[in-house]
Order: C-alpha cells, then sequence, then structure tokens
C-alpha cells in the first residue's frame, strides 16, 4: 500500500550481502527455540554453511514485510540482525553490512539502536520486566531518557492502540497470552522507533489470542507511520497484512522479494517446491488445479478463503470431493474391545473452601484403539486437566475428584505409576521436562528398565524407535543437545516405547513451526493406525481438521461438542464458544453457494488428487 | 478490552492498589491513604515514607535483637514493631489475621520445641514441668526457649514494617536513586526476581513428568540428592535459556543505552524520613535503657 512512498524515500533498514555463522556451541536462543530449528539443522549443526547467505533486501519507511522460508534458514537470525542483537548479543560472525537509518548496527549496540528498531519477540513469557503494564511500556522510553511527562504520553498512547489501557495497574501475568503479546507490541511502539521487528509473535498463542495480535498490528499497518519486518509461519493471517513478500530458501539464500500477491500467488509452485508453507487457500486451488478442476486461475491463485470460495463458485460443476472423514479406524473400533480410555461424569475441583474452582464439570468420553482424538478449547477450558487426569500425571487430592478415570480397567489417580507407564504414555509441552538421563538410548531405555523387561528386548526395542523416530547417529548424545525438534521426537520415543494402550500428548505443536508440527501428526497418524489410542490438546485448527478422527470441544470446564472434525468445526456455536476459529480451507467451502456438496470439506486431503507437495498427511 | 484473565504460573505478587501516576490519573488511591508510587499521603502512612528508611533502617536494630538473652527486650521490641504495622501500615484483613493469630502460635510453638532442646545441664536448679518418653521439659529450659521465640518473632516484625509498606520495584528505585547502585544491577535484579514464581511451576511440572516416566532413584537421603539433581538439569536449562530470552527483550528495549535512565518516581526523602529513623533507633534505645532496667528494678 505504501510501496511508492517508501520507494522516494531511501530504506529505513538495508540489508547487504548478509551471511551469519553461529558460533560453535550454538547455544543462542535464535537457533535454541524449537521454532527455528529442527530438520533443518539435523544437517547444519556442525556443518560450516551460513544461514542466512549473501540476503540483501530494505525495508522502506511505512512498508509491511513478510520474511518466509523453511525452518532452518535463518530468518529468525536475520530478524535479530536488525537491531544488532546479533551479533553484538548472540554471538554469531556477520558478514556483509545492516544500516538502519543510515546507522550500521556494527557500529552502534542494540540499546542504541532501539530508537530505530523495535522487536517484538516469540514467548510473550520472556518479555516482561516490571510489575505492572504501565511500568512495563514506560520501560522502553525510560530507558532512552525520554522526558517524564513524553514517557507517559508515550505510554498512554501505546497502551491504548492496543486496547490495554484500562489494565495498566494490572500485573503483566494476569494477562492472556494474547493479551502479553499485545503489551509486548505495545513496549515496542512506545519507543517510537519508525521499524518494528516481530519474530514469530503468534507461535505460543491460541486462535483466540492469534486473532488479537493481528487486530492490533492491522491497526498498526493501517496507521502507516510504523514500517513493519514480520517473520510468521501462520500465512492465512499474516497474508492479510503485509504489503511485500522475501522469501529465503533453503540454505539461507534470497530467492523471491516481491509483492504479497505477485510472489504467493503467483510463485506458488516455486515456493512449494523449496518446502515453504503457503495460505491453505493457495495450497488447495493448487491441488484443484492439478487435479484438473476447472477453477480459473488466470487472474492468479487465491490468497484468501474468500477469494478461494469465489473462484469454487465461478465453477459450474465440481467434481466429487473425497470422503468425509469418517476414517476406517473408528469404525474397526468394535473389533478391537471396546474404548481404552474411558471418562464418566468427572468433576475437578482445584483449591478448597471459598477459593475453590471448578475446572471440569461432568465430563464423559470414551476414547478406543485406533482414535486419533484432538481435545480443543481456549486456554483455561481445562483441556491440559483433563489429559493429565487421564495420563496420571495430575494425582486429585481427596474429595477433588467426582466421577472415574479408566485406562486400561487401572484408574490412573490410584494405579502405581510404573504400573501406569506400561498403558498410557504422557508427553509434556516442553519435552526438556521430562527427559532424566544423559544419553538418548538410555533415555529410551528408562521406562523398560524400571518395569523389568530383559536386556535383549530393550536393545531390540530402543534400535527400532531410534530407527523410527530418525535418532540412531545421535544415540549417544546429550538428550539436551538435541534440537527442539529431536527432543520433541525423543519425548514422544520416550513415551510409546513401553507400547501404551493410550498416548497423551499436551499441545505437542506449541512453539513449532507448522513442518515441525506436521512432521509430528504424520507420527502421531502412524501410531493411531497401528492400534494406539491417542489424545492430543491441541489449539492448531487446520492441523485437528486434517489429522484427527475425533474433536472434542471443551469451554469452561465442559464438552460442548464430540464429534468428526468436520461436524465439530462447521458448528459456529460451538467455536465462538470455544474461542476458537474455522479452519481456513473450511471457511472457503462453508459459503460456497452453487456447490452445497462441497461445504462440508475442512481437510486437504479430501480435495480431488493427492500429488501436491507440502500437504500434510 | 477483551483480554482474558488466565491465573499466571503460580501465585504471584500483586500489588493491590492502582498504580496511577499517569496523565489520567485521579483516583484517590485506596482506603490507606497514599497511592502507591507516588509517595503522596498522610504522614500516619508508612507507604509514604522512603522504602530504604523502612526496609534497611530497622536492620541495625534486628542484629542488636539477636544478641539480646533476655526476655523484656525482644518482646518490647517487638510490641514496638506490631504497633507500627497495625497503626502505620494498616495491613488488610488475611494479613492482620496471620499476624495476630499465627505469630503467637509460632511463639508458643517454638517455645516448646526449643525448650525441649536445650541441654537440661545447663538449666540446673529449675523444675520439671513434664516429661514424654525420653524428652523432658525444664522450666529453665522453657525460658530459654521463650527468649528464643521472642527474638525470632521481633525480628520477624522488625522486617515486615519495611515489607508490609512498599514493594521490590520502589526499593530497587530508591537504591538507584539515592543509593547510586547502578541501574543495571537494580534493574536487572528486579527482573530476575520474576522468575521465581516461573520456577516454582516448572519445578511442580518437572517433578510430575519425572513420576509418569516411572523414575525411581530409591530411597535414602542419597537417593534424595540424585532425585533433585536429576530435577536440577531441565531447571537450570529453562531457567538459562529464560534468562537469555529477557535479557535480549531488555536489550531490544533500549535497556543500557544511556549512563543513567529516566526516574519516573522520583522517591522523596523528607522530615517525615528523618523522624522515623530516628525513632527507629531511639525507641529500642529507650526500651534497652530505661525501660528494661526500671522494670527489672521495680521487679527486683
Amino acid at each position: 500500500m505504501s510501496g511508492d512512498r517508501a520507494a522516494a524515500r531511501s530504506p529505513l533498514l538495508a540489508v547487504r550481502g548478509v551471511s551469519i555463522r553461529h558460533h560453535e556451541h550454538d547455544d543462542d536462543p535464535a537457533h535454541d527455540d524449537p521454532a527455528h530449528d529442527g530438520a533443518a539443522d539435523d544437517r547444519s549443526r556442525g556443518a560450516t554453511a551460513p544461514t542466512p547467505c549473501d540476503v540483501t533486501f530494505d525495508v522502506g519507511p511505512g512498508e509491511a514485510v513478510l520474511l518466509l522460508g523453511p525452518s532452518g534458514c535463518g530468518k529468525s537470525t536475520l530478524a535479530l540482525a536488525t537491531n544488532g542483537l546479533v551479533p553484538h548479543v548472540v554471538g554469531a560472525d556477520l558478514d556483509g553490512t545492516v544500516h538502519v537509518r543510515g546507522r550500521s548496527t556494527a557500529d552502534h549496540d542494540t540499546p542504541d539502536l532501539s530508537r530505530d528498531v523495535a522487536m517484538v519477540f516469540q514467548d510473550p513469557d520472556a518479555q516482561v520486566v516490571t510489575g505492572t503494564l504501565l511500568d512495563e511500556v514506560c520501560f522502553g522510553p525510560e530507558n532512552l531518557f525520554a522526558p517524564v511527562d513524553d514517557v507517559l504520553a508515550r505510554a498512554e498512547d501505546a497502551l491504548r492502540r492496543v486496547g490495554l489501557w484500562d489494565r495498566r495497574a494490572d500485573d503483566p501475568v494476569t494477562l492472556s497470552g494474547g493479551g502479553r503479546q499485545r503489551l509486548a507490541i505495545a513496549c515496542a511502539l512506545a519507543l517510537g522507533s519508525p521499524l518494528l521487528v516481530l519474530d514469530e509473535p503468534t507461535a505460543n498463542l491460541d486462535p483466540a489470542g492469534t486473532e488479537e495480535v493481528y487486530a492490533v498490528l492491522r491497526e498498526v499497518v493501517s496507521t502507516g507511520d510504523r514500517a513493519v519486518l514480520l517473520v510468521e509461519h501462520d500465512l492465512d493471517a499474516a497474508v492479510s497484512l503485509v504489503d511485500r513478500v522475501v522469501v529465503l530458501d533453503a540454505a539461507g539464500r534470497l530467492v523471491l522479494d516481491g509483492t504479497t500477491r505477485d510472489v504467493l500467488a503467483g510463485r506458488a509452485d516455486l515456493l512449494a517446491d523449496l518446502g515453504v508453507w503457503l495460505p491453505t487457500a493457495t495450497l488447495a486451488a493448487l491441488r484443484l488445479r492439478d487435479a484438473g478442476v476447472g477453477i480459473d486461475t488466470s487472474g492468479g491463485l487465491p490468497l484468501t478463503p474468500a477469494e478461494l470460495a469465489a473462484l469454487l463458485d465461478a465453477v459450474a460443476v465440481l467434481p466429487d470431493h473425497g470422503q468425509p472423514d469418517v476414517p476406517p479406524t473408528t469404525r474397526d473400533a468394535g473389533r478391537a474391545g471396546g474404548p481404552t480410555l474411558v471418562v464418566e461424569h468427572l468433576t475437578f475441583r482445584r483449591g478448597r473452601g471459598r477459593g475453590a474452582t471448578t475446572v471440569l464439570h461432568d465430563v464423559s468420553l470414551a476414547v478406543a484403539p485406533g482414535e486419533l482424538v484432538a481435545v480443543v478449547g481456549s486456554n483455561g477450558a481445562g483441556k491440559t486437566t483433563l489429559a493429565q487426569l487421564a495420563a496420571g500425571v495430575l494425582r486429585a487430592p481427596r474429595g477433588s475428584l467426582d466421577g472415574s478415570v479408566r485406562v486400561a480397567g487401572l484408574d490412573p489417580t490410584r494405579t502405581d505409576p510404573r504400573e501406569l507407564a506400561g498403558h498410557v504414555g504422557f508427553v509434556f509441552q516442553n519435552p526438556e521436562h521430562q527427559l532424566v538421563t544423559s544419553r538418548v538410548d538410555d533415555e529410551l531405555a528408562l521406562g523398560l528398565r524400571v518395569r523389568g523387561v530383559p536386556d535383549d528386548e530393550v536393545e531390540a526395542r530402543v534400535e527400532d524407535v531410534l530407527r523410527r523416530f530418525g535418532l540412531t547417529h545421535l544415540r549417544d548424545r546429550h538428550p539436551f543437545l538435541l534440537s527442539g525438534g529431536q527432543k520433541r521426537r525423543l519425548s514422544v520415543g520416550t513415551a510409546i516405547i513401553c507400547r501404551p494402550d493410550v498416548l497423551v500428548l499436551d499441545e505437542p505443536t506449541y512453539g513449532q513451526d507448522r513442518e515441525r508440527a506436521a512432521e509430528l501428526l504424520d507420527l502421531l497418524t502412524a501410531l493411531h493406525r497401528e492400534g494406539t489410542a491417542v489424545v492430543v490438546v491441541s489449539h492448531d485448527m487446520q492441523l485437528v481438521a486434517e489429522h484427527a478422527t475425533r474433536v472434542v470441544a471443551l469451554a469452561g470446564g465442559r464438552v460442548v461438542a464430540d464429534g468428526t472434525p468436520s461436524a465439530v468445526l462447521a458448528d459456529d456455536a460451538v467455536l465462538s464458544a470455544c474461542g476458537l476459529r474455522v479452519p481456513a480451507l473450511a471457511r472457503a467451502t462453508r459459503g460456497l453457494v452453487r456447490h452445497p456438496a462441497w461445504r462440508g470439506v475442512t481437510r486437504l486431503v479430501d480435495l480431488p488428487v493427492a500429488a501436491v507437495a507440502r500437504v500434510p498427511a | 478490552m477483551s483480554a482474558v484473565v488466565r491465573p499466571g504460573p503460580a501465585g504471584v505478587e500483586t500489588r493491590p492498589a492502582a498504580v496511577d501516576p499517569g496523565p489520567a490519573a485521579g483516583s484517590p488511591g485506596d482506603r490507606s491513604g497514599a497511592r502507591p508510587g507516588t509517595f503522596a499521603g498522610p504522614a500516619w502512612d508508612l507507604r509514604t515514607y522512603d522504602p530504604l528508611v523502612t526496609t534497611l533502617g530497622p536492620l541495625p536494630v534486628v542484629v542488636f535483637v539477636f544478641t539480646t538473652r533476655d526476655l523484656l527486650t525482644p518482646a518490647l521490641i517487638a510490641a514496638a514493631a506490631l504497633a507500627v504495622v497495625l497503626v502505620m501500615v494498616r495491613p488488610p484483613g488475611r494479613v492482620l489475621a496471620a499476624l495476630l493469630l499465627g505469630l503467637p502460635l509460632l511463639a508458643v510453638v517454638m517455645t516448646v520445641s526449643f525448650g525441649v532442646l536445650t541441654d537440661p545441664h545447663t538449666v540446673d536448679g529449675t523444675t520439671l514441668v513434664a516429661s514424654v518418653g525420653p524428652f523432658e521439659l525444664w522450666s529453665g529450659a522453657l525460658v530459654t526457649g521463650l527468649a528464643t521465640s521472642l527474638r525470632t518473632v521481633a525480628l520477624l516484625l522488625l522486617v515486615l514494617v519495611g515489607g508490609l509498606s512498599t514493594t521490590g520495584a520502589d526499593v530497587v528505585r530508591a537504591m538507584v536513586q539515592q543509593l547510586r547502585v547502578p541501574y543495571r544491577i537494580g534493574y536487572a535484579a528486579l527482573a530476575a526476581l520474576r522468575f521465581v514464581p516461573r520456577f516454582g511451576h516448572e519445578l511442580e511440572v518437572i517433578r510430575s513428568a519425572h513420576r509418569v516416566r516411572g523414575v525411581d532413584h530409591g530411597r535414602g537421603p542419597l537417593a534424595g540428592l540424585r532425585r533433585q539433581a536429576g530435577y536440577a538439569v531441565p531447571l537450570l536449562a529453562g531457567g538459562i535459556r529464560h534468562g537469555e530470552r529477557v535479557s535480549l527483550a531488555m536489550e531490544a528495549r533500549g535497556f543500557g543505552a544511556h549512563p543513567a535512565r529516566t526516574e519516573r518516581v522520583r522517591i522523596p526523602f523528607r522530615a517525615r524520613d528523618v523522624v522515623f529513623l530516628v525513632a527507629t533507633y531511639a525507641v529500642p534505645a529507650t526500651i534497652v535503657l530505661v525501660v528494661v532496667p526500671a522494670l527489672a528494678r521495680s521487679a527486683g
């Protein structure tokens, strides 16, 4: 929108031939973040190829630019280079130059550059320094030595822009994830710098939080007084926000730099080949086009669900779509002898006396072998509590629990943890929490050894899991030295090596990029097809739609829906009660006028043909 | 607007009233009469005093109380500190209940347990009050225990004078402004304090994660050590990473850009602070030099 204005002036941010090589020990946050590494650093770790590599681009005043690339391409590292955190604070070798408003980041340190570049990071918890919202927003201008009146004026303006002025006296921990990320944006705005850099600002948020953050960002961009450089995987959300897209390939080289539509719609095939995620609507259109469905893409591929819907409605006849999601495994469930996880009329209270709150109200649920059940809901809906009670992680104090939980006939809140571990596996949000030994293979063997499995069988099973999870070459590593994606695979491996009947995962995709998340869900899909009952707590709606055989929606500690993904995700009342959003593909298909038969399509796999790269499952 | 309130990771310090020195400020403050953060308010309100006077001021008295051996001195100093808390801090009901019911209870428990632990040979010539199995409680030992528990209570109350009337943030501000502590140290320490509840929550999760894995280090003190070591690695790894992220966020927001930073809240040092500081030493001195000898004389 402001491209021409930008061209007229000198660039705000000038990145010239930048290559960044991380120091050997690799313990810096940019590389350590689960979202920023994974398969890519499986190969780059120890290698000397720099990522990013020889990247040149500009950001003009008022422009909104999206930095895109497959995991491990160094886009977060590049973002950290815009205000000198790389190389001044995060150890790395930087070749080339970065200039902000004509000042080189080599000659100025990060605090000094903060008047020109403000940054918002991924983790909302790791950006809070003070005890109240007002103190927090004042922190930046105070550091810049602004006069008191100016500090307060900026703080008020920033808090009002993100809609948090009324809560200025509150402690930031009382805000939701989305609220804390809005606060981080307010803190960045209060610095008064003309460039705002956001490094995956919604990766740790639920759909409602993501929505809040994007509403604020849209307002910031439309005002036009700030340029925005955004690193983001959620293209469905980002696409409406940015003017321009800069794309890096897996080796960290710049491959495309152009307007959003030219890059994402015009070069969609190239991006798909590079392993870059595309908006769901674009992916769906690519797939339909390749299937020979006569959509008219001469005007470009669609970027938003609305554009996809318009294209579909322009077609007179659509072929039959794939089977709605009645997975074969559910039909086979009876054969396996009934559900393995049964929750009946479960009510759970936390705290006692007047302070007690009921976290779960009369929840009933049965999961059969071979099912992959997604438990969805907003933060605080009781999802994690339910999962933890089912897996025996949470030992309910006497009197706090009514109803019953049975896993393979056992009561998980009473059974000895070792015995229970053979029947139910639990994977925590942060894989580090459950890693207890100093070698990868010991980590896998532990669960078997404590249960007295003979040594030769332990060895065979460990080999098997190492191979399946691609960890064989890392068997003698310390688990904490693995990358985020590897740690996640290991933590799932430790849970399934005991061959549990039920596997429960708490937000396994939290803080991971879509590629890592899709890889993990493929793994879970394989598991549930083999007959394990899998329960996933998640709020990633498109992933839920693609992989789950059943969705259980919780709101306020009650089950508000329990059914197939297409049924639950098509129910507006349920979704709004749960603070969830309709998955992008469903948003396109549900409003179709000419093709009522397609209104229930929520999964890319249900679209005709399966020959497009980058489609999960 | 629509921000959903979600409880934090653990019980976290929240400031009780509106902190609002801003342009739109205007609320007359809470019932205590002072507006925290502005230090304006009636002289009876300890929240309007210099935080260094209320927190560091009583420390020499704390050290002195440690050295006392009699009953009267700590009892009187504790009473004086309690009076200050009740009149000048006027804490909310729950804190008040904890003070007025909890402290006496603590004193009784400590009196008896210290009394049992005291070597009976040191209290020859007193009477046996009670004996349960191998434990004997002598009246002399009981007096020793009472003295110890009174010292502890006095100490607690002296620390609470500052603890209940100010916040960590204001103490840091005062240290930066008045003691010339470098702000980088002060504010970095303040940010680090916010890690504590997070670590508590994290430790809880790690414990349950290890339990789910079926890890058992056996019994006994050695196994306990091994267990703690097992928790330490993930806790430290998480802590270091969190610390790094917070420091990146702080630098990105200009922390350290200048030798000084704007002090939005000026902490005044006024006549009331001088008076309070003088009283902090004059009252205990009077107790020790005048009241206690007088009472001893009249008793003797």
